[in-house]
């Protein structure tokens, strides 16, 4: 199981969920699941094909960019978040 | 220095002189504005005099046929763009929202938009060629206050904008508003109906600017193959040419960027301005064309930061930061992309707190789209975060500073995101700063007093290549992409002896064009210490691993009794077998060729910055000036790799915080022109406005990175604003939630004539 954690503003997709978990060996597989639960996620999350440039996908902690055919181990803590620029 | 869990080294932590020094200090240093180029002419841009307006014709026959005009530009002759959102460089931008703003298109949406341009055989026939050209402009109503902007009846600037929600959700009607975010946890109803004491502010920040010495500036030759080279002062030349290669619809190996010396840019030269112009200026006239900006252009037409409008509440029980409660406006600019959303992520990033609800709002207004400037969003949103902490700490009778090491996080703390800390060390920072003798020193004497403040940096990662090639002198060659503007030659030199065990003087660093090395993201989000220290570091070991195959040849022996130490090899069973560096790279062409190394990553792990400054000032309640008396700074800084470089970093933050704090703004009139748009009234601290900077470096290693680096260049600015506000309200009793403190916002406050 994916451990996701849901932004505030697509909450209200998933019935207020805050944090969900859910079966996934990448993550498109854990958007197109966690997508079950929370009709209309993937596509507020996926464009072409990709994570949308204005998301970002935290790993574990980290904050990465990941294609979606990206493995997850059983375990994984998943969380979406806004891109972040520095100067 | 405090340092902790930290191995020994032998470079790392030196300070030796800077491999560009010589060159600087002598005149010889080459910048974009030094380029010379054989048949060369010169660009101007025409701008708007209108803050709003849309555009019903451009004419420019006469400027076009004006004596010693050799091309004429405007939009279209721009390739169409498509509106679709790309990840170039560090940051997402839209394709079409990034080609308007370079020359306008339909509207000018504030004064100073690129217009048109024209290049001619010297700069003054192209600057009499700008008055020739016609442009009829139908006047709008421009707005240039985020809370105005925000209002419903608000003019427009785009009639097809909506308010993005995450992922693309719209409003039902047209908005100013271009998005926004949300976070959100726990009960924030609960914890304030629950709370000791509550704290509620309203704070404003106006739109300031970087300041960097160097105006933009790039020159461009088009080649009749149909290639085309620019040399261009810029913090990331890949991301230079990837803009480049979709705005002018060019393959992107037919174009090279070269990076010349940088006269700063603190996130202000990420975004380009006059690449793509000056190279369909040289496309259309068959010359190389140069252009560069004047100061005003720098205020007017290139990005600063956002002003804002925060409002924040806060709650406190027993010592305990039990809620926050705020809502962020940012001013994007022109077009949508302000720093809210890491305003929103940073301004609780130094506490452990449960219950929370931020809103971020990015707003449009008519002004210069903004840019990233040092921690982008974070300093405005600690100055709200950070003011109402020290009256929240002053209502519980607790030390400010033991009001936030009590509240403090640390690893394994969640972020208003959800993700959690690694190892930070802000706990670590809070506490130096208690322990400085600057915190433990009196601070009397009427109108004076003392404020502290925490801020908090993501820091990145990101991509970077290198390669090493070692000389049969035992010297070596680091080539690199990343543009060095605060240090990072000599920071990955330092790295590359370290690995190597060979003398930081055997090495050459040098930054080289997108042609000459593999891609390298920009130099920003502090990340280049860290990132491509990181390809260094396996570039050494790359090197590494080809030296110990060479003197398997030269000793006699297996790799595996071998072993690279201190800058040799030598057999693992009989030590008294061994060969130095110097001596293996001077027989590379008899044991298999040139020896090279290469790094590229995706670096990982890049580890989080905090910074705590403590300041003393005095406020003169006649004058309203505010002297600063004493600043000290305290920053995690991982290790620092060259300590001075780090200092010099920590102190120009500060020193930036403190302009921002109590002197810098775009002072616009009512018809949205900038009224101070020149270095003389645009007022930046200079060296009689402050003490030496003093600098604790604590060393929490980075457990990401094979020597521990954080990046350092961007936290020191985030907490001088509210820093400077919570001393001058020790010093006054008055609270000033209003930026900058300008010595008439002082005498207005302190003498109620507001």
């Amino acid at each position: 199981m994916v451990s996701v954690w849901v932004p505030a503003l697509l909450r209200s997709l998933c019935g207020g969920a805050a944090r969900l978990e859910v079966e996934g060996g990448t993550l498109g597989d854990v958007l197109r699941a966690l997508d079950l639960r929370c009709p209309g996620l993937y596509d507020r999350v996926v464009e072409g094909g990709r994570v949308r440039p204005e998301l970002a996908v935290a790993i574990n902690g980290e904050v990465l960019s990941l294609a979606l055919h990206e493995p997850l181990a059983p375990g994984t803590e998943l969380t979406l978040v806004p891109a972040i620029g520095g100067g | 220095m405090t340092t902790i869990e930290k191995p020994t080294y032998t470079i790392i932590g030196t300070r030796p002189i800077r491999p560009d020094g010589v060159e600087k200090v002598t005149g010889k240093a080459q910048y974009g504005a030094d380029i010379r180029l054989p048949g060369m002419i010169f660009g101007r841009v025409l701008r708007s005099p209108h803050a709003h307006a849309r555009i019903r014709s451009i004419d420019t026959s006469a400027a076009e046929s004006f004596p010693g005009v050799l091309a004429v530009l405007t939009h279209a002759d721009f390739p169409v763009a498509a509106d679709r959102v790309e990840e170039l460089g560090e940051t997402a931008v839209n394709l079409k929202e990034l080609s308007e703003n370079i020359l306008a298109a339909g509207k000018a949406l504030y004064r100073g938009h690129a217009i048109a341009a024209v290049a001619a055989a010297n700069p003054h026939v192209a600057e009499e060629a700008l008055k020739l050209i016609k442009v009829d402009y139908e006047l709008l109503p421009p707005v240039t206050d985020v809370r105005d902007a925000m209002r419903e009846d608000a003019p427009l600037l785009n009639e097809n904008r909506y308010t993005k929600e995450l992922g693309g959700a719209k409003s039902d009607k047209p908005s100013n508003i271009a998005s926004h975010v949300q976070f959100q946890s726990g009960d924030i109803a609960a914890a304030f109906a629950d709370a000791d004491h509550v704290v509620e502010r309203e704070f404003t920040t106006k739109m300031v600017h970087q300041g960097y010495i160097e105006p933009q500036n790039s020159t461009a030759s088009w080649n009749s193959d149909g290639t085309l080279v620019i040399w261009t002062s810029t913090q990331g030349a890949f991301s230079v040419r990837a803009q480049l290669s979709e705005i002018l619809k060019m393959p992107v190996a037919r174009i090279k960027v070269v990076p010349m010396e940088i006269g700063g840019g603190f996130g202000g030269k990420l975004p380009i301005y006059l690449d793509p112009v000056a190279a369909l200026l040289s496309k259309k006239s068959g010359h190389p064309v140069k252009v560069v900006m004047n100061r005003t252009e720098v205020f007017e037409g290139t990005g600063p930061t956002s002003g804002t409008y925060i409002k924040l509440k806060a709650a406190e029980k027993g010592g305990k930061l039990t809620a926050i409660e705020a809502t962020l406006a940012y001013e994007a600019g022109a077009y949508p992309g302000s720093s809210v959303g890491a305003g929103a992520m940073c301004m609780l990033s130094p506490y452990n707190i449960e219950n929370f609800k931020i809103d971020g709002y990015d707003v449009v207004v008519n002004k210069p789209k903004t840019a990233a400037y040092r921690a982008p969003g974070a300093p405005a949103s600690a100055f709200a975060t950070e003011s109402v902490l020290d009256e929240l700490a002053k209502a519980a009778k607790i030390d400010p500073l033991q009001f936030r090491l009590q509240n403090s996080a640390h690893e394994g703390t969640r972020m208003v995101t959800g993700v959690p800390f690694p190892r930070i060390g802000h706990e670590e920072v809070v506490e130096a700063a208690l322990n400085s003798a600057h915190y433990r020193s009196p601070i009397e004497g009427p109108y004076r007093g003392r404020g502290v403040a925490s801020g908090f940096w993501f820091n990145a990662g990101m991509q970077s290549s290198v390669v090493v090639s070692v000389n049969t002198d035992g010297t070596v060659n680091l080539t690199e992409g990343s543009t060095d503007i605060g240090g990072t030659r000599a920071s990955l030199a330092m790295q590359l002896g370290e690995t190597l065990g060979i003398p930081y003087d055997t090495i050459k660093p040098t930054v080289v064009d997108t042609d000459s090395i593999g891609h390298n993201d920009v130099t920003g989000g502090s990340r280049t210490t860290f990132a491509s220290g990181m390809a260094v570091y396996e570039a050494g070991m790359d090197v590494q691993r080809e030296m110990l195959k060479r003197a398997s040849k030269l000793l006699n022996a297996p790799e595996t009794d071998l072993v690279y130490e201190h800058g040799g090899v030598h057999v693992v069973s009989d030590p008294a077998k061994k060969m130095s560096f110097k001596e293996i790279a001077a027989q590379s062409a008899r044991t298999g060729g040139p020896i090279n190394g290469k790094g590229s990553v995706l670096a990982r792990g890049a580890g989080a910055a905090y910074g705590t400054h403590i300041v003393d000032v005095e406020v003169d309640p006649d004058t309203g000036k505010v002297t600063i008396l004493r600043y000290t700074a305290v920053q995690d800084v991982g290790t620092a790799i060259h300590p001075a470089y780090v200092e010099g970093q920590i102190q120009g933050g500060a020193v930036q915080g403190i302009g921002w704090a109590l002197n810098e703004e775009y002072y616009y009139d009512d018809t949205g022109r900038m009224a101070n748009s020149s270095f003389l009234d645009y007022r930046m601290p200079t060296t009689l406005d402050v003490p030496l900077i003093d600098t604790i470096l604590v060393e929490v290693p980075n457990p990401g990175h094979p020597y521990g680096v954080r990046g350092v260049g961007e936290v020191p600015i985030v907490p001088p604003l509210a820093a400077v506000a919570n001393a001058i309200a020790d010093a006054t009793g008055h609270r000033f939630t209003d930026l900058p403190i300008s010595p008439r916002r002082v005498v207005e406050e302190l003498h109620g004539l507001g």
